[in-house]
């Protein structure tokens, strides 16, 4: 298969997160990803828009852009938002505040379980801060780790 | 068709059975919370969420599940999932809320351990 690149933009509305989750699963069935990994692919996806559009972008007229690369041996994802535009907070979420989200969660919680899994389920996964003051997340699910 | 059309709640005696046929994403779960909300509110103290015609679920929805059945067993009642496909049983095992939520391999099975 040859790289392809496909940009996305989407209002920061959850509502939309499931087409794009559709599209993602069809690129990893294309690609041969097995269900499962398939499965994981879609629920990193889900996590990640979740995540920018309820914490990362504030306003439904910054929506969110979506990177998708694929090629014959890896699908990669890039999800940036604008940052929330409270004068109280950080436009993105800093290192302690992760490792505050990872030391409270527990399986009672009804909450913060959403990086967790995004760590587990992805090959690789990275964030940092963009130009923009939010926060720009990447993921990579290679196939050739394929179970 | 919004996903509330898509989770249908029947009656088995004093069991409330929640038959949900979407997927349960961020904004599935957000009906799904309401209609679990409206639950407590009605005192309902026993329920069953079949997750037999799911595809996906994101921790969101797992998160309102968790939290809805802390709250029953408060008042002796208790919320029990049941019929989960492989993929939706890993997410829960992942988050560890198949140690909190009690998980059936079918509606009767539920239905029977209240």
């Amino acid at each position: 298969m040859e790289k392809a690149h496909i940009e996305l933009k989407i209002p920061s509305d959850v509502s939309y997160v499931d087409p794009v989750r559709a599209l993602v699963g069809k690129l990893a069935e294309r690609l041969e990803f097995s269900r499962k990994r398939g499965a994981d692919i879609q629920l990193v996806l889900d996590e990640i828009c979740t995540n920018a559009i309820n914490h990362g972008s504030a306003h439904t007229t910054d929506g969110i852009d979506l990177r998708i690369d694929v090629d014959a041996n890896s699908l990669e994802i890039l999800v940036r938002d604008t940052g929330r535009k409270d004068a109280q907070k950080d436009g993105w979420i800093t290192p302690a505040r992760l490792s505050e989200i990872e030391a409270n969660r527990s399986p009672c919680s009804e909450g913060g379980h959403g990086i967790f899994l995004v760590n587990s389920l992805a090959d690789v996964h990275e964030m940092a801060r963009n130009a923009a003051g939010g926060t720009d997340v990447r993921v990579i699910f290679y196939r050739k780790l394929e179970d | 068709m919004s996903s509330t059309e898509l989770m249908t709640l029947r009656e088995n005696a004093d069991i409330k059975i929640i038959e949900i046929k979407t997927d349960l994403s961020s904004y599935a779960a957000s009906d799904l919370r309401k209609m679990l909300e409206s639950l407590l509110s009605q005192k309902i103290e026993k329920v069953v969420v079949n997750l037999s015609e799911v595809n996906h679920i994101n921790s969101t929805a797992v998160g309102a599940l968790v939290g809805v059945a802390k709250r029953l067993r408060q008042t002796g009642g208790d919320l029990k999932i049941c019929a989960l496909a492989d993929n939706l049983t890993r997410t829960f095992n992942l988050i560890g809320a198949s140690s909190v939520v009690e998980i059936y391999e079918s509606e009767e099975s539920a239905i029977a351990a209240f």
